[in-house]
């Protein structure tokens, strides 16, 4: 049976917007494979849209097993994520999924959209492993907005694009995502002149777990110049730490 | 990943002593050039540990800590042992396409002690290897001189 430990701290404002930030770790078995759930909500004062989001700088365990995860074996070209959608890219480079909320105002009318989130690895930048993450709405207004997020040592560094929304409107801010990383996958490889499917290793966590949990946080930076930053924590299983597992090799 | 396999060929071995001092170690050099096939036995976070075997010059059983936390340079450490002795050593490579199946890496590696007959081993080198993503295997090739 899966056990998902979910967390989500309040946010501190540091301008017009607040943030809070979600984490899930389906199951929290250390050392084991696990899907990585993010999310964040963004808040702006009295019910207003937020300003549009630029950036995300988000923090978590640098021993987290992203990087030796199987995950995104192949590559998806941005020209092709962009023209066509996830469903073109190759099935080897899907990473994971999600929703986002987004909003904007046409006039004195508001609007929320919803976006399914698919997330592919895209080409390579600077060595560094990068993930493109496709939101694709289409109704009220038919958008697709590409970000793309580098992985770095216990960093992700995330990209926002600003998207009009209506000649007449202004940008598209998004304010709530949803994404996992892992999860359901099948991949493909060719092995023996045939075609074999399998489920590739998820993100592997750490044999032991830090006192007061995997620790994750958030910088969020907004297209004002304000920014705001959220924090948590995923609690350990059994809501203890663990003892890190003793190494068997004297070279260690 | 990394990779580690241990390395060398029996190339010549200069030896000397320390003229006046007691006679208890003489130094050899050892060039070295092996290849190494790991598999995998566990992880734990983003380290990933293998065994396998070297075969080349110093052909023995070899245990592997292989660390990749997204940057593109990784990390392993690294223990191969033989009947009687064991070399441990570290090494840093630079992987390449990291988004691809099988990326490949390269670097430098230090030999940094051992047992038995490598009791004083130190050195150094060059490694090249792969690192296999779906099973998560290695296969290292050294090169390298051990002085021991």
């Amino acid at each position: 049976m899966a056990l998902a430990v979910w967390a989500c701290a309040p946010a501190t404002a540091y301008g017009g917007q607040s943030a809070s930030l979600h984490v899930g770790l389906t199951p929290e078995r250390l050392g084991g494979e696990t899907t990585l759930s993010l999310g964040f909500q963004v808040n702006a004062s009295a019910g207003a849209i937020p300003s549009p989001l630029t950036a995300i700088d988000l923090h978590m365990p640098r021993n987290l097993g992203i990087a030796t995860s199987g995950l995104g074996v192949a590559t998806c070209q941005v020209a092709t994520l962009e023209a066509h959608g996830a469903s073109a890219c190759p099935a080897n480079s899907r990473m994971g999924s999600g929703s986002a909320l987004v909003r904007f105002q046409v006039g004195p009318e508001l609007f929320t959209e919803t976006a399914r989130i698919a997330v592919v690895a895209g080409p390579e930048q600077d060595g560094h492993v990068r993930m493109l993450v496709s939101a694709t709405g289409e109704s009220p207004v038919a958008a697709r907005i590409l970000i793309s997020t580098v992985l770095l040592a216990g960093q992700l560094q995330i990209s926002v694009p600003l998207v009009e929304s209506l000649p007449e409107g202004g940008d598209i801010a998004v304010v709530a995502v949803q994404a996992s990383l892992g999860g359901n996958l099948v991949y493909h490889e060719r092995s023996h002149g045939r075609t074999i499917s399998y489920r590739p290793h998820g993100i592997t966590l750490p044999a032991s777990c830090p006192r007061g949990g995997f620790g994750f946080s958030a910088t969020f930076s907004f297209l004002d110049g304000t920014q705001a930053q959220a924090r948590t924590a995923v609690a350990c299983p059994g809501g203890a730490s663990r003892a890190p597992v003793a190494r068997l090799s004297p070279s260690r | 990943m990394l990779a580690l396999a241990a390395c060398c060929a029996n190339m010549g071995a200069p030896a000397w002593a320390s003229p006046g001092a007691p006679a208890a170690h003489v130094a050899r050099v050892l060039a070295v050039r092996d290849d190494g096939r790991l598999h995998y036995i566990h992880s734990s976070g983003n380290e990933i540990i293998d065994e396998g075997h070297a075969t080349g010059t110093l052909p023995g059983s070899v245990r592997a800590y292989f660390t990749y936390d997204g940057e593109p340079t990784v990390s392993a450490s690294f223990q191969i042992s033989g009947p009687g002795w064991s070399i441990s050593g570290h090494g840093t490579g630079r992987l390449s396409n990291p988004n691809s199946t099988s990326p490949s890496f390269r670097g430098s590696l230090t030999l940094s002690g051992g047992s038995g007959r490598y009791a004083h081993a130190h050195g150094s080198g060059e490694m090249f290897g792969v690192y296999y993503r779906r099973s998560y295997a290695l296969t290292v090739q050294t090169i390298g001189s051990l002085h021991y």
